[in-house]
This record gives C-alpha cells, structure tokens and sequence, in this order.
C-alpha cells in the first residue's frame, strides 16, 4: 500500500513539474477561424492539407481548426488558452491583448469586405447616414471590427451610435435570421451574409465597409506570443502556408467559392460565388498594410472606453517573421522579436497541485501508512 | 471567563456572518494575487472595487432597465399566474382542460423561449418582459392552484350556510383569502426565477441598456471580466433586495394568521 | 301543534362500486318549536348526514325535509349550522367572522358591527373582538362559532359535535354556557354527539339511531327539571337506558 501512493505522489509531482515547465513540443495545433469568405484561405490550407503537410516537419501531428461566430468569442477561446493560431479581425485582438492576451499579429488576411444591408424598403428611401436615426441595426459584438467601424462611421457623420442607432451584437446566422423576419432594419456583416440577404430579396446593400473607411484592415493572422518566442521557424512556415493559400484562392476564385461551401455548411454555393463577385474586400498577406488602420482602430477603442490604454504597433504587430520569410531587411527602429510578456500568466493551479502532492506526501509519510 | 466573553460576543447577532463574509473576501484577494495571477480568469476584490468607481454612473439606468423588464414580467406573471390558477384550482373541468399545456409548456427552460420571444416581441421591452413572465408564471400559477385546492371543505360549508352560496362569492370570500399565502409564496418563488430571467431576456441585446445586456452585450465581448463579475454581484444584490422587501412588506401581513393554522393542524 | 321541522319519509342512498348504500333509511322526525334536541347513535349511522340534509348541504334520495312549513333546498342561514371544528375563517378577525352571514345579507357595516358585538357578548367573548382565531383557544373558537350562527338569527341551529374536540372541564363549562344560550334565545336546536352524558344533561328529547343503514331506533324524553345535575338518580336511570340501546347498535355492527 505505502509503495503504490508513493509511486503515485511520485508520478502526480513530476507530471505537475512538466506541465509548470511547460512542453517544448507542440504536438496539436489548434486554429481558430469564422464562416466569413475573408478567411477562405485557412480553408483552403486545411482542405489541401497544406497546414498537416507543411508543419509536419515541426513536429506537428494533429492540426485543427473550430468556427467561432465572430471575433471577440474567438478571442475570448484564445484567452482561455483553447486556441494556438487565430484567423481574426485585427480589432478584437487589441481589446484582448489589453486585457492580458499574449498575442501578436503576424500577417494579414483580407482588407475590406463588410457592407451595411438595409431591408429593402428602407434601403429605396436611403440618401445618407442620418436616415438610420432610430433604427435597428445587428452586427459583431463590440470589439469587432465590424462594430468599431460602424461606430466611427457613425461618429464621423453626426451620429452618436449608443443614441441614435440600436445597435445589436449578434452572431451571422443570428442576424440575418433577424432582417429576414424583420426584428432588425439593417444588418452590417462581413461577405458571404450581405449577398445571401440581397439574394433572399430580404435586403439590400447602401453602404460598403470600404466606404466607410477606405482600404481598412479586416482579418489577420494572429499567432499567441508562446508559439512566436519558442518556435519561430513553425510561425515563418504557417505565414508561408498562409501566402500559398492566399495566392492559390486568388487565382482560383470559383474553387474557393467551393471550398468555402463544403467548409460552412448549409451555404448555397452560388451565393458564395457571387458574393465573391459583389465584395469590395481583397485577399491579402503583407502586415504592414494593416498596421495603419488597426492603430485607428486602438484610437477608436481607446475612446470608447474599451481599453485602459491606447494600444500602439508593438503591443500588437509583430512583422519581424513575415519579413524574414519574405527576405525583407527589417527597416532601422522596427521591433525586435517578441519579447517575453512581462506577466507571465501562471498555471497557478498546476502549482497548487504539486504542492497539494507534495503535502499529501508529507503527512502520509509522517503518519506511517 | 475569556471564553464564555468571546462566546457570547459571537453569538450576536451578525457578527460571525460579518467574520464570514470578511474572511472570504480576504481569502479571494489572496488567492486572485498569488494563486490564480490572471486577471482575465479570476480579478481580485479591489479590482472590482476599482470597476465600480470606474463605471458607478452607468449602474443606476441598468439597474432600472433591469426592474422594468422585471416589473413587465412579474405584473403579468402574477396577474395571469393568479387568475389561471385559481380557475384551474377551483373547476375541475378547467384543470383537465388547461392542465396538458401547463404540464408540457412548463418545463421549458426560460431561456429556450427567447428566439420565440424575439421573433414575436422584436427588440423591444416587451419581449425581455415576455421571458421574465415564463419565469415568474408557473410558480405563480402552481401555487394559486394549491392554494385554491387545499381550502377545507369545512369553510366552504360554513360559508354556504351562512348565505354564501354563489360561485364567485365563494371564491372571492373564502378561497381567496384562504390562499393568499400560498399566492404570497408563490410570487415571491416567481420574483426568484423571475430575475434569474432578466439576465437571459437581456442576452440578445433587446434594449440598450439593463444589467443583462451590459453583462453579455458589453463586458463579454471586450473581456471586462471586472466588471462583469462586479455585474453578477450587482444582480445577486439586488435580487435580494427584492425578496427581503417582499417578505418584509406583504408576508408579515399575510402569514400571521396562517402560522397559527399550521401549529394548530 | 305547528312543528319547527318535519323530516319525512328521508332515505339517503350513495352510488359506489360495490353497488347502492343507505346511509339513511326512513327517517320520520318532528321537531317542536324551542325544543332542544339530540341525535345520537354509532359510528358512521348517518347522523351528521341526517344534519347536514336539514341544513341543506346535502340532499335526500327521497323524502322531505320542511322547517317552518317551507321545504327545504339548499343552504340558507335561516338553518344556522356549528360545526366541530376548523370552521372559522382564520384570516378573519373574531368580529368579522360573527359578521360574515350578515356581510352576506348586504347589512350596512355599522348595522353589522352593533349585531356582531350583541352576540359576541351573549357568549361572552367581549373583548377579543379584534383577536384572530389562531390566538383563541378551543372553546373560545367554539364560542365564536355559535355566535356566528346565531348572528343571523336562525329558525333553527344545528350543531354537529360542536364541543367534540375540546377538554372535557372546557366542555362542561360550554354545555352550561349553550344552556345559558338557549334560555335567553329560545332557538330550536337540533345536537348531534357521540356522548350520552351531553346528551342526557342538555336535551329535551334524545333521538337514539341504529347503525348503517341508519334508522330511529328510539326517542326518549327527558323530563328532568333544569338545571339538572350530572349526577342525579333520574339522569342516571335515562343514561343507563341510553347506554345499553347503543351497545346494542354497536353489536350489530361489529364495532364491539
């Protein structure tokens, strides 16, 4: 009896000490996406089995991916430590990352792509932004970037989005469910949602998000801060697999329309085809494209009292990785690698566990069982 | 003698359940600061503290919208909790006749209701109220029924002998004095559920403001784990605010005599 | 003479699964004005269905009932009913009980509130009209319940073994209390009860009824002068006679 829960302490307290010491392998890889044509190039790699192939060398076994509705859950699933790799607005990251998340954006994903869908009565009558005083409107949660662009859009044009607009955070089934019935006038979503509405004949499009905010970032690639420090050379192959998808689905834009389709399931895939044709977005990898307007987006964040401080491009780019895959000399005064958070979140209750072992151990031993 | 003092100090009232909660709070400090070290999963009491100083104005008109959503939900609850209950408890033929849809719309979780509520109410009040009264109705109306169904036959002879002899008169003189206890406890159990709704009445963002909607809507989405705890502990405070108020106001009034019944019986 | 209340050929029959019971079977009772009478008899031999068909909680299968010559049908306060207990209405208080069949008569509050107090006097219960029924005592309660009835100044009062639950020092005192009563009001009072002493001390007549299905057996007079004595030789040769009758009823059904 004594020798089987010594072993057991035994096994108890080494396995705490290896989960405090943390891995070094990465055995699964795990990525986060949403059902928006934006992100069709993740799709693309995880059908083609690009990621599984590519990363394999790395030690990479298993590789999967979960859909999340929108930014900010996914952000939240981040935070929990459920996700390794996120496919995401460059918005909800800098409300995380304020708030603890040890992330850095290191590629971009697509530029533009959202439009304001009215229902069409009220899209015959529409002239300008001050004739969606009064109604209602459905969108990403706050922190999107979809509710942070409306929200300065509506600033910038005399609005004022917590009075004049009832704005509602919802998910794309949610919201267009919502316009087709008629609980909301309008919603603002990223591609495919705004073509399946005007395809339903349940709305039409006033407004693109390009409009809105000329050339503005959209989704980017967002790698947890862990994988950038301990494995670099997986995070430059995951930039690289991510350039390949994207430029693949730009060539071959019908067959993403299709790999899209299979991927979200129940999507009519002549919608997708034809959202493609009608979205303002583009298809895109370079960071550097996407650090202007994300840092409008902290100002924005910053006054809206959605973060304690004003984000800048180090707390939330690291460009450093893409330049080396890309064989571009970092420019003089660009960060440096990641560096390691200040606070590091500690798995305190691994911690308790060995201690709890430990005493366990202890008191057995001194009472002789 | 030390002992006996400190004893009898203890035994006031209050003191040892103010040691409780202090020491808890202590003890959520600690294990925030040293243990858990992420604000994100666990903030610390002065972290909350900290949050309310930071958004104290905006708690009022949540709270308010909050009770309206609650008051739309209770009225109605109660007003048709009561009058279905009583019918169904007093006809037979109106509890074999209501009594299949009572029995299968009442365990529908409240929250299932929302969609339906949104698809029918739109964003409005009415709709939030909608899922607050499917809190509040059932226990209201389970309790109106026992109520009606446990009054003594004596009562109802006594009262036909005294000239009591119509219907409604019977219910309105004898029945419904009779169960107002239970009617009493079945509000208060509904107010209970009741506000457990709010929150998911709130979920979906059918007003602009309320303590539900301030919690899903807002501190969700942006990660505010401070404030959205400070929220969960707003809305336990207030939901007991409400039933102290009710048991101080109405069951004071109500139960004395009903005490006396059932030492008697 | 004019009788109070005539009871006719009353049978009472039930429907049940093993096919037709006769709680009542046959009855004839003429009760004379001012009379106080008493029903006793065995377990289950119907005599508190036999009331409540005279206060018109129940019909009979056949037969009538007739008080004051008008039949009888349904309840009315002109049948003033006690019963043994949990009759008064807890939420209401002691006054506002006595007032209930007078509420019911749409009397003007003050008209009520004056009558009230005259009967809850009579019973000696001045004082406590404010109290609620949970505060009061068995007898007190009992008190408050005979006031209730005769508030409505019944022609007749039925009483459905009203002192059954009290002590039996408390019951005494409410006997000679009901004596008091009766005395000043001249009312008709027709007392069930299972107590052959109760019997024998406050009735005129005594009715003596067989077990199920439940017939008159026997009525005997009792002539003794009031106020009588529990223990006086007469009482005791009328209890003696009593007593036997009803072990015989007994016997038959088994009870003994």
């Amino acid at each position: 009896m004594k020798k089987y829960v010594s072993v057991l302490l035994t096994l108890i307290l080494i396995s705490g000490i290896i989960t405090v010491c943390g891995a070094s392998e990465i055995k699964t890889l795990r990525i986060g996406y949403q059902p928006s044509t934006h992100q069709i190039a993740e799709m693309t790699a995880m059908e083609k089995g690009w990621w599984t192939r590519d990363l394999a060398k790395f030690g990479v076994e298993n590789i999967t991916d979960t859909e999340f509705s929108s930014g900010p859950p996914e952000m939240t699933a981040m935070m929990a430590g459920e996700l390794d790799v996120a496919y995401v607005g460059t918005a909800p990251p800098i409300t995380a990352i304020d708030k603890g998340l040890d992330a850095k954006i290191v590629a971009s994903v697509n530029t533009n792509g959202s439009a304001l869908v009215l229902s069409p009565g009220l899209a015959a009558n529409y002239t300008s932004p001050a004739d969606l005083k009064g109604l209602k409107i459905a969108t990403f949660p706050p922190g999107s970037i979809q509710d942070t662009i409306l929200k300065k859009w509506l600033k910038d044009n005399g609005l004022d989005p917590g009075r004049d607009v009832h704005i509602i955070g919802a998910g794309p089934g949610e919201a267009i469910t919502e316009i087709m019935t008629g609980v909301v006038d309008g919603v603002f979503l990223p591609a495919p949602s705004p073509t399946i509405i005007e395809m339903a004949d349940a709305g039409k499009t006033v407004v693109y998000s390009g409009e809105m905010f000329p050339n503005h970032a959209c989704c980017c690639l967002l790698v947890s801060g862990r994988l950038i420090r301990e494995h670099p050379e997986l995070v430059k192959q995951i930039i690289r697999t991510h350039i390949n998808a994207t430029r693949y689905n730009n060539e071959h834009k019908e067959e993403a329309a299709e790999i899209y389709a299979r991927k979200v399931r129940g999507t009519d895939v002549e919608k997708v085809k034809e959202s493609i044709k009608r979205w303002d977005g583009a298809w895109v990898y370079d960071p550097h494209i996407e650090i202007n307007s994300t840092l409008v987006y902290a100002k924005v964040d910053y006054e809206m009292g959605y973060t304690n401080k004003l984000l800048t491009e180090e707390d939330l780019f690291d460009t450093s990785l893409y330049d080396e895959v890309m064989g571009i000399a970092p420019a003089p005064g660009t960060v440096s690698p990641t560096p390691q958070p200040t606070s590091q979140p500690t798995p305190g209750f691994t911690s308790l566990l060995v201690i709890a072992a430990l005493l366990v151990y202890i008191v057995l031993r001194r009472f002789k069982i | 003698m030390k002992r006996n003092r400190l004893i009898s100090i203890l035994n006031n009232r209050g003191i040892i359940e103010a040691i409780s909660l202090s020491l808890t709070i202590i003890l959520w400090e600690l294990v925030s600061n040293f243990i858990v070290r992420n604000p994100g999963k666990l903030p610390s009491p002065y972290s909350i503290l900290l949050a309310f100083c930071d958004i104290w104005e905006i708690i009022p008109l949540d709270i308010g919208i909050s009770l309206l959503h609650f008051g739309i939900g209770i009225g109605a609850g109660a007003a048709m909790g009561i009058i279905v209950g009583m019918l169904m408890g007093w006809f037979r033929i109106v509890d074999r006749i209501m009594d299949p849809m009572v029995e299968i719309l009442r365990p529908i979780p409240p929250l299932a209701w929302v969609p339906f509520a949104i698809l029918w109410g739109g964003l409005t009040h009415y709709a939030a109220g909608f899922i607050v009264f499917i809190g509040a109705f059932f226990p209201i109306l389970i309790n109106t029924y026992t109520g009606f169904r446990e009054v003594d036959k004596t009562y109802i002879d006594a009262a036909r002998v005294l000239g009591c002899r119509e219907e409604w008169k019977l219910i309105k003189f004898i029945a419904l004095p009779f169960s107002l206890p239970s009617i009493a406890t079945g509000i208060r159990i509904g107010m209970g559920v009741g506000w457990m709704c709010v929150v998911a009445a709130e979920l979906f963002g059918v007003s602009k403001s309320g303590l539900g909607y301030r919690l899903f809507q807002v501190f969700w989405p942006l990660h505010m784990i401070d404030k959205l705890i400070l929220y969960m502990i707003i809305l336990g405070l207030v939901a007991l605010l409400l039933d102290r108020l009710f048991r101080y106001f109405v069951e004071e009034k109500l139960f004395k005599w009903k005490r006396g019944i059932v030492i008697a019986k | 003479m004019n009788y109070k209340l005539e009871v006719r050929n009353v049978t009472k029959a039930y429907i049940s699964e093993e096919g037709e019971i006769k709680a009542l079977e046959d009855i004839n009772l003429d009760v004379k004005p001012g009379e106080f009478l008493c029903i006793i008899g065995p377990s289950g031999c119907g005599k508190t269905t036999l009331l409540r068909m005279i206060a018109g909680l129940e019909y009979p299968t056949s037969g009538e009932i007739i008080l004051d010559g008008k039949e009888v049908k349904g309840p009315s306060p002109d049948r003033g009913m006690v019963f043994q207990e949990f009759s008064l209405f807890p939420w209401r208080t002691v006054l506002k009980n006595v007032e209930f069949g007078l509420q019911m008569r749409n009397i003007k509050s003050k008209e009520r509130h004056a009558i009230a107090e005259r009967y809850i006097e009579l019973v000696g219960l001045r004082g406590f009209e404010k109290h609620y029924p949970y505060e009061l005592s068995g007898g007190m309660k009992q008190r408050v319940a005979i006031a209730r009835a005769l508030a409505t100044e019944p022609s007749i009062l039925l009483m459905d073994e009203p002192f059954g639950s009290v002590d039996a020092q408390t019951r005494n005192i409410l006997q000679e209390e009901l004596l008091q009563i009766w005395k000043r009001t001249k009312k008709t009072i027709i007392f069930v009860t299972h107590s052959v002493d109760e019997a024998v001390y406050l009735a005129d007549r005594v009715v003596v009824m067989s077990a199920r299905p439940g017939r008159i057996v026997e009525c005997i007079d009792i002539d003794i002068e009031r106020p009588r004595k529990r223990t006086s030789v007469e009482a005791n040769v009328i209890r003696e006679q009593l007593l036997r009758k009803l072990i015989t009823e007994h016997k038959k059904v088994g009870l003994i």
